[in-house]
C-alpha cells in the first residue's frame, strides 16, 4: 500500500519509527491488592490478540453476559440502599462481597463487549482475567459523605458518561448519554481486529482505563468506597512503555490555579481566540502548501513545518488555559519551552506518500476519537473551574486528563497538518508530566 | 552638531507645548461649535404647565436613586483600579506571555476588578428599574449579558495595550505622540465597522415610515442613509435609537421597542434626530473630541508611569489603567458638556427637518411618562452623569423654536 516499505499503523497506534512489528504484551503484573489509598485497582494481562470469529460475533456472544449483569445489578443496587442506611445508622457497611464480585465481572464483561480483552469472560466474576479489576470494601465510612452520595457522585457519573460507560448498573441497566470513549475506541477497534487479529495497543488502554474509572465510578456509587473517582490516566499500570512519537506533551504545572483568572477565563481568552482565527487562517494556506511539498517531495519543507509547528504548539498552550490545564496567560507566539504545558515537535522527516495523498481519509477514525476525547476535556474544563475557584488549585487527576486529551489533540492535528506521518496515540500513558510541587497558598 | 544648550532647550521646549497647548484649544473651540443659534431665546418653561405633581415626583424620586447609584459606581470604578495600581503587580506570576502579553493580561485583570466593583451597583440599578417597571429584563439575563459585554472591553484594551507597548518599544518617552493618532485611527476603524456587528437588525417593516424617513434623511443632507430596527425588546424594555457608522457605513438604528410604544409623529422626530446626529457629523465629531481629550491623559499617564519604567514594562499598566479611569471620571463633565451640545443640535435639526414641534414636545414628555426622565435634574448630575439635555430644555427648544416660525401649529 505504501512506498516507503512502511506499515499503515492502524488507528489507536503508534508505530515506533523505524519499527513495523507491533510492541510485546505486556508482561503480566503480580496481582496484588491494592493500596490504602487505592481501593479500585485495574490490572492489565491481555496480550492484544483477538479471535476474528469472536469479534466478529461480539455483539451476540456477550448477551447472555448482559442479562446476567442485569439481574446482579438489581441485586446490588439493593444492596446499596441497605448499605447507604447501615452507613448513615451505624457508620460501617454490611453483608458480604457481593458489591466488589459485582464491580469486578461488570470490568470483564465491559472488556469483553468493548474489545479490551479477548477470552469470554467466566460468569460470576472469576480471578486471571486479562483485564481484571481488584476492589476493596472499604466497611467504615463517613455517614455524612454517605448521606449525599448520590448528589457527590453527580461529577464522577458525568465525567464516566463522557467516557461511555457511567458505571451504573444498578437495576436499571446502562447509563450512558453519548457515544464515549469505550464505544469509540471499541468501534474503530472492532475494524482492525476483524482484519488484523490485533486490538492496538492505544485502544486497548484507553478502553482499560475507561473501564478502571467506569469500576471506581460505580464503586463510589454502590458505596464500596468513599474515595473519591480518581480521572488520572497515568495510574494504572499499562505494561511496557508506549511507542515514541514524534509529537509529546510534557507538562511542568504546579497545579495551582488563580482564582482571579479562572473567574474571568473565558474573557482573558478572547485575545487569544481572535489570533487564533487570524492566525489559523495563514496556517491553512501553510498547511495546503505543505501537502504539496511534502507528496511531490517527500519531505515537508522546513520553513512551513516551523510556522505549522509553532501554530500547533501555540494552540496547545491556549486550549490549556482555556481548558484550565495550566494556570498562566499564554503568549502569542507559541514558542517552545515557554509555557507548562508544551509540545515538543520533532524535526521535518521524511513522510509515506501514499499517507500524505491520504491524510484526510487516514485521519478520521482518529477524529472520531478526538471528538469523544474531547467530551471529557470539556467536562474537565467545567470541574476544573469550579475547583479552581472556590480551592485554589486543580485536581491532579482531572489535569493529567486534560493534558492526555490535549496530546491526543496535538498529535491528530499535527498528523493531520502534515508535520508528521505516525499516526496519534491514542493510549493514555505518553504523557511527561514533571512531578507536582506543593500548592502554595493563594490570593 | 553639538546639542543646543539647556536653555535653548527649555525655550524650544516651553514653545512647544504654547504651540500645542493653543492647538489643541483652537481645535477644541472647532468642535465646540454648533448649528443652534448662540442667540436663541430659550423660554423659561415650568415642569408644571406639562406633568402632574404625581409624574414629578415619580421621576424625582426615581432618578435620584439611579443617579447615586451610577456616581457610586463610577467611584467605585476609580477605587477599585486605585486598589489594582498598588496590587496589581503581583499577577505577573499569572502570565507566561511575554512583555506586551503580560501588559495585556494585567490591563484586562484592571478592568475584571472594576466589573466586580460595579457589579452590585449595576445589580441595584436593575432592581430600581425592575420596581418601577421601566425594565422587565431578569437578573440572570442582566448578569450574563453584562458578563459577556465586558469582553469587548477587554479585547479593546488588549489592542489599545498593544499599540501602546509596542510604540514604546520604539519611542520609550515620547510614545504617547504617536500612540494618540494610532488610538484615534483603531477607534474611527472601529466606528466604521460597529453598524456590521449590531446584532438582530432588520429593515423598516411599515413602507410609510420608510418612505417617510427617506424624506427625512434626504431633508437633513444624508439621504439614502438606512434605517435598521434592533430587536431589543428582550433586553429590558426601554425606548432608544442610534445614529452609528462612518461615510458608507452610516445607519440609524431604531430599537423595537421605540417603535412599538410611540406613535408614528414622535418617531418621525426621533429619526429626524439621529439623521441629525449623521447630517453633522456627530460620530466623527465625537471621535475627535475623544482624541482631544486623549492628548493630555497620554502625556499624564507617560509622565505618571516613568518611576515604574514607563508604559514598556507591564509592571507600569495597572498604574497607567488607574490614572486613565480616574482621568476620565474628572474630565466626565467637559465630556458631559460636549455630548449635551451635539444632542441640541440635533434636536435642532430634527425641529427644522420635521417643523414639528408639537410632536417633539409629546414625545419628549412621553419620556418622563414611559422612561421616568426627571425633567430637570440637579447641578451636580448634570456636571457629572447627563449627557443630554434635561426634558425641560428640550421642550424649551421645541417652543423656541415654534415662536421663531410663528405660522407652524
Amino acid at each position: 500500500m505504501n512506498d516507503e516499505g512502511t506499515e499503515t499503523p492502524p488507528p489507536g497506534e503508534g508505530a515506533r519509527p523505524g519499527e513495523g512489528t507491533p510492541p510485546p504484551p505486556a508482561p503480566p503484573p503480580p496481582a496484588e491488592a491494592p493500596g490504602a489509598g487505592e481501593q479500585v485497582r485495574i490490572v492489565i494481562n491481555d496480550d492484544l490478540e483477538r479471535s476474528r470469529l469472536t469479534v466478529g460475533f461480539r455483539l451476540i456472544l456477550v448477551i447472555p453476559h448482559l442479562l446476567f449483569l442485569y439481574v446482579w445489578g438489581l441485586l446490588a443496587a439493593v444492596m446499596a440502599v441497605i448499605n447507604w442506611f447501615a452507613i448513615v445508622f451505624s457508620g460501617r457497611t454490611v453483608g458480604g462481597d457481593l458489591q466488589t464480585r459485582f464491580l469486578r465481572y461488570f470490568t470483564h464483561v465491559d472488556a469483553y463487549l468493548y474489545l479490551a480483552a479477548n477470552p469470554y469472560p467466566p460468569f460470576g466474576g472469576g480471578e486471571d482475567y486479562p483485564i481484571d479489576l481488584i476492589a476493596v470494601e472499604q466497611r467504615e465510612q463517613s455517614r455524612l459523605k454517605t448521606f449525599f452520595r448520590a448528589v457527590l457522585a453527580v461529577p464522577a457519573l458525568l465525567l464516566g458518561a463522557a467516557f461511555g460507560a457511567s458505571g451504573i448498573y444498578g437495576g436499571s441497566g446502562h447509563f450512558r448519554t453519548s457515544f464515549g470513549l469505550l464505544g469509540a475506541a471499541a468501534f474503530l477497534g472492532w475494524f482492525v481486529s476483524v482484519f488484523r487479529a490485533r486490538m492496538p495497543r492505544g485502544l486497548r488502554d484507553l478502553s482499560a482505563y475507561a473501564l478502571w474509572y467506569s469500576a471506581q465510578a460505580a464503586a463510589y456509587l454502590l458505596l464500596v468506597t468513599e474515595r473519591y473517582p480518581n480521572s488520572d490516566p497515568l495510574v494504572p499500570d499499562y505494561g511496557s512503555p508506549p511507542p515514541e512519537h514524534p509529537i509529546r506533551i510534557s507538562c511542568d504545572d504546579d497545579l495551582r490555579r488563580s482564582r482571579l483568572t479562572v473567574f474571568f477565563r473565558l474573557l482573558l481568552w478572547l485575545p487569544h481566540l481572535v489570533w487564533l482565527v487570524l492566525w489559523g487562517i495563514v496556517t491553512v494556506f501553510a498547511i495546503v502548501a505543505n501537502w504539496f511539498v511534502t507528496l511531490f517531495s517527500g519531505t515537508p519543507a522546513d520553513p512551513l513545518h516551523r510556522f505549522i509547528s509553532a501554530y500547533l504548539r501555540y494552540e496547545t498552550h491556549n486550549f490549556a488555559f482555556i481548558g484550565l490545564v495550566a494556570n498562566p496567560f499564554p503568549g502569542f507566539t507559541g514558542r517552545e519551552g515557554s509555557y507548562p504545558i508544551d509540545l515538543s515537535i520533532a524535526p521535518p522527516a521524511r513522510q509515506n506518500r501514499w499517507k500524505t495523498g491520504f491524510r484526510i481519509i487516514l485521519g478520521i477514525p482518529a477524529l472520531l476519537l478526538s471528538s469523544a476525547l474531547q467530551n471529557a476535556a470539556a467536562l474537565v474544563a467545567l470541574f476544573g473551574w469550579f475547583t479552581g475557584l472556590f480551592l485554589g488549585h486543580m485536581p491532579q487527576g482531572l489535569r493529567n486528563l486534560g493534558v492526555f486529551a490535549l496530546r491526543y489533540s496535538a498529535q491528530l492535528n499535527g498528523y493531520l497538518w502534515l508535520l508528521t506521518d505516525t499516526y496519534p496515540f491514542s493510549g493514555p500513558s505518553q504523557e511527561s508530566l514533571a512531578e507536582p510541587t506543593a500548592i502554595p497558598e493563594t490570593a | 552638531m553639538s546639542p543646543p544648550p539647556p536653555a535653548v532647550r527649555r525655550a524650544l521646549l516651553i514653545l512647544g507645548a504654547t504651540a500645542l497647548a493653543a492647538a489643541w484649544i483652537f481645535a477644541a473651540l472647532r468642535l465646540w461649535r454648533t448649528t443652534v443659534p448662540s442667540d436663541l431665546p430659550l423660554p423659561n418653561l415650568d415642569p408644571h404647565e406639562f406633568f402632574t405633581d404625581a409624574q414629578l415626583d415619580r421621576a424625582s424620586s426615581y432618578e435620584a436613586f439611579l443617579r447615586v447609584d451610577a456616581l457610586l459606581g463610577s467611584l467605585a470604578a476609580v477605587l477599585a483600579t486605585g486598589l489594582f495600581a498598588v496590587r496589581g503587580a503581583r499577577f505577573v506570576r499569572e502570565s507566561a506571555a511575554g512583555r506586551i502579553g503580560t501588559g495585556m493580561l494585567l490591563g484586562m485583570l484592571g478592568l475584571a476588578f472594576v466589573w466586580l466593583a460595579q457589579f452590585p451597583f449595576g445589580l441595584a440599578a436593575l432592581w430600581w428599574e425592575r420596581k418601577h417597571d421601566v425594565s422587565n429584563l431578569d437578573y440572570v439575563s442582566w448578569i450574563v449579558n453584562d458578563f459577556l459585554s465586558a469582553g469587548g472591553e477587554f479585547l479593546f484594551i488588549c489592542l489599545a495595550l498593544l499599540i501602546v507597548m509596542a510604540l514604546a518599544a520604539v519611542w520609550r518617552r515620547a510614545w504617547w505622540v504617536a500612540a494618540v493618532p494610532a488610538l484615534l485611527a483603531v477607534t474611527l476603524l472601529f466606528a466604521f465597522a460597529q453598524p456590521y456587528l449590531l446584532p438582530d437588525l432588520h429593515p423598516l417593516n411599515d413602507p410609510a415610515l420608510e418612505a417617510e424617513a427617506q424624506q427625512l434623511a434626504a431633508d437633513e443632507g444624508v439621504s439614502g442613509t438606512p434605517v435598521r430596527v434592533q430587536d431589543t425588546h428582550n433586553l429590558g424594555g426601554s425606548p432608544n435609537a442610534e445614529a452609528t457608522g462612518l461615510d458608507g457605513s452610516r445607519r440609524v438604528i431604531v430599537w423595537d421597542t421605540l417603535l412599538r410604544r410611540f406613535p408614528p409623529s414622535e418617531v418621525r422626530v426621533v429619526l429626524a434626530h439621529e439623521f441629525g446626529h449623521l447630517a453633522h457629523d456627530h460620530v466623527l465629531k465625537g471621535l475627535a473630541w475623544g482624541g482631544l481629550l486623549a492628548i493630555p491623559i497620554a502625556l499624564i499617564v507617560a509622565l505618571a508611569t516613568r518611576r515604574r519604567g514607563g508604559i514598556y514594562e507591564p509592571t507600569a499598566v495597572p498604574l497607567a489603567l488607574f490614572i486613565v479611569v480616574a482621568l476620565l471620571f474628572v474630565a466626565s463633565p467637559l465630556q458631559n458638556a460636549y455630548s449635551r451640545r451635539l444632542e441640541s443640535e440635533a434636536d435642532w435639526s430634527a425641529l427644522q427637518a420635521t417643523h414639528e414641534p408639537a410632536a417633539a414636545k409629546a414625545l419628549f414628555r412621553r419620556f418622563t411618562r414611559v422612561a421616568r426622565v426627571q425633567p430637570t435634574s440637579p447641578g451636580w448630575a448634570t456636571l457629572m452623569l447627563e449627557n443630554h439635555p434635561t426634558i425641560m430644555q428640550r421642550i424649551e427648544m421645541a417652543d423656541a423654536w415654534r415662536r421663531l416660525h410663528p405660522t407652524t401649529p
